[in-house]
């Protein structure tokens, strides 16, 4: 029984356990249609899964809007293949936060975080791919199952550890534990990785530029630094990978990514126009989301980097809005001049006077009552009319 | 970007945490309340209409790590046998019991809404009425059970007529042989470890006022609700103190005596 456990959880460490060589994955790919799970852990899962989906589906914190979820679903379709994207529902949740997931039983969650921060819709293929991996991949079941001896390996090392009679067996019990622990997590980053390099064969073989996806991580270093910067934490950019990390460090990412895109040598679209056409409606909205982060230099970074090609009246008035609300004298200064670009470009946006006034009168300049009462003439019925009108008597 | 398992990484945690908690030798005796009643409230006797919510219904595992393992099978069955148990233990007490249909468009999410606020609710009735240490100010007075959903929660019940409603939440996690295995070694070590775990919650809200009128939790609960008299057994626990039912006990023993 001693040398059960340590010889086990070597086993398990170098990837090869024995409970795992006996595992049985269906046969039959997830997304084929109307599957059913086949053994007992798969149907607990997508049991679980399939109630917290029924939560999903009505809650209202998801954009049911019929024009976007369709676009979406157009990409995934357009990435992994009309045969395959059948299989999944998209839920987009309103939620600032860079991130997407996909559960065992095709359910796919696309942040609106997402949706602002990507660039074009090959970049979005790129990352819905790589939660259709997890999909196809069956990565939920796995991890599970792979926890799952981990904490079995876990729980009789501590036990032994517990009835050992030397120090020196006890510590070695406790360091099966540690690696018990590692495992989990360095097993998830394995199948993070695993996830990516099979959204880089779906690209191969779809329209779009594989070169994209290791863009994404670049950027997202960048934006990591900058709010580090404003909350005066240190960066994280060459820090090697963590113990409890989930995934791999966004540098590894970058390269390997960016590795694979060269060694497969294809060109393909980005498709900017159409993933602008179809989402201008919502940036308003989802830089709206982004300002309430309280992130001074990441959200400045955002707006600069989805402004790089154009200053459009929505990034200026939310750069506006962001500087506003800093409030520091400077930033009023600077404010102000969004604000006046953006009207310059959509006359029409009711809420850059708002914003323009109220910057002019925190300035003690008196023309912010005229752009007030502009505001009020434009939006006679708004929410706040009362309380600004009070401002311009 | 990440897969379902993500989430699932607590789950390794929290029994990680709990069996060096407990290596510790002594199980804390929390001296928790299980049940509470509005002051001065009484269900009129075998007249109620009770509009069953969907309930939370998990059943599974626990593997020898102390993971849940949530099992298909042993979910249906609970749901069934808990089904049945609760028309007859209702029935018995008077009461109509009418399961809510499946709402579409805005209903839905407005009962989505109100069967998130009521696991919100009733979190905060365990955390802030039934541990006396953790009491809250405005709770502590003597008898006092003052919680509500707000009176929109009327809406779920449009057109059933119902006066009140009934969540039901569950959760059963029956220890693996593995499990079991890892209990009596650990024993032998002096290392007590809990195989197996059962907890549950049932609450009744009042839909004129949308008051929570009575709520009983208890996180240690008998009978196997993978069968039919299991499944009484533990309708039974759910629904211990359930407004009515020590009238209708004791109109029982007056029969029984006649």
């Amino acid at each position: 029984m001693r040398w059960l456990v340590p010889l086990a959880a070597a086993a398990l460490l170098s990837g090869t356990t024995p409970a795992e060589a006996k595992d049985v994955m269906p046969v039959l790919p997830p997304y084929a249609g109307a599957y059913q799970p086949q053994t007992v852990d798969e149907r607990g899962l997508w049991m679980v899964a399939d109630e917290t989906e029924r939560a999903m589906r009505d809650s209202k914190t998801v954009i049911h809007d019929a024009a976007l979820n369709q676009y979406v679903r157009d990409v995934v379709c357009r990435a992994v293949g009309t045969d395959r994207c059948t299989g999944v529902r998209i839920y987009i949740v309103r939620q600032a936060a860079f991130n997407a997931s996909m559960a065992p039983n095709g359910m796919m969650v696309v942040y609106t975080g997402l949706l602002l921060r990507v660039r074009n819709e090959a970049e979005l293929a790129a990352v819905l791919g790589h939660e259709f991996a997890h999909f196809e991949l069956r990565h939920g079941l796995r991890g599970y199952k792979h926890e799952r001896t981990a904490s079995d390996i876990f729980a009789w090392a501590g036990v032994l550890a517990a009835g050992a009679q030397t120090y020196g067996t006890a510590r070695t019990y406790q360091s099966v534990q540690i690696s018990a622990v590692g495992s989990v997590y360095s097993y998830n980053r394995d199948l993070e990785r695993q996830a990516d390099f099979l959204s880089m064969q779906y690209l191969k073989s779809s329209p779009y530029d594989p070169n994209c996806f290791g863009d994404i991580w670049t950027r997202a270093m960048d934006e990591a630094d900058a709010t580090a910067r404003g909350r005066k934490q240190r960066s994280k950019r060459y820090d090697r990978v963590a113990f409890f990390a989930t995934h791999p460090t966004d540098l590894e990412r970058t390269l390997y990514l960016r590795q694979a895109a060269t060694e497969m040598g294809k060109k393909g679209e980005d498709d900017q126009d159409r993933f602008s056409a179809a989402l201008a409606q919502w940036r308003p909205q989802f830089l709206a989301d982004q300002l309430k982060l309280n992130d001074f230099e990441g959200t400045d970074y955002l707006i600069g980097e989805l402004g790089r090609a154009h200053w459009t009246a929505d990034l200026l008035f939310s750069r506006g809005e962001l500087y506003r609300m800093r409030g520091n004298p400077r930033d009023l200064v600077s404010a102000t001049t969004f604000y006046r670009d953006a009207i310059a470009q959509d006359p029409a946006n009711a809420e850059a006077y708002r914003g323009l006034g109220l910057a002019q009168l925190r300035s003690r300049d008196a023309a912010g009552g005229d752009a007030l009462k502009k505001y009020l003439a434009m939006r006679p019925d708004a929410p706040d009319a009362a309380m600004i009108s009070t401002l311009v008597q | 970007m990440a897969a379902w398992g993500d989430s699932m990484l607590r789950f390794v945690f929290r029994p990680m945490l709990a069996l060096l908690l407990m290596a510790g030798g002594a199980h804390a005796a929390l001296a928790q309340e299980k049940s509470g009643i509005k002051e001065g409230f009484a269900l009129k006797q075998g007249s109620a209409r009770i509009l069953l919510v969907r309930p939370t219904i998990k059943v599974g595992a626990q593997s020898t790590g102390g993971m849940f393992e949530p099992n298909a099978d042993w979910t249906a069955q609970a749901k069934d046998n808990l089904g049945a148990a609760l028309d007859t233990a209702q029935s018995k007490l008077g009461n109509a019991v009418i399961v809510a249909d499946e709402p579409i468009g805005a209903a839905a999410e407005t009962m989505a809404d109100y069967r998130a606020l009521f696991s919100v609710l009733a979190d905060s009735v365990i955390q802030y009425q039934f541990f006396p240490g953790n009491r809250l100010p405005t709770k502590k007075r003597k008898g006092v059970f003052d919680w509500t959903m707000g009176p929109g929660v009327a809406e779920i019940a449009k057109g059933s007529g119902a006066d009140y409603a009934l969540f039901i939440f569950n959760e059963d996690q029956y220890g693996s042989t593995g499990r079991k295995i890892l209990q009596v070694f650990a024993a032998l070590a002096y290392v007590s470890v809990q195989s197996g775990q059962h907890r549950g919650f049932a609450g009744l809200v009042d839909l004129h006022s949308g008051d929570l009128v009575w709520l009983n939790a208890d996180l240690k609960m008998g009978g196997d609700v993978r069968t039919p008299e299991g499944a009484q057994k533990r309708v039974a626990q759910l629904l211990e103190d359930f407004p009515g039912s020590a009238a209708f006990a004791k109109s029982a023993v007056k029969v029984a005596a006649k």
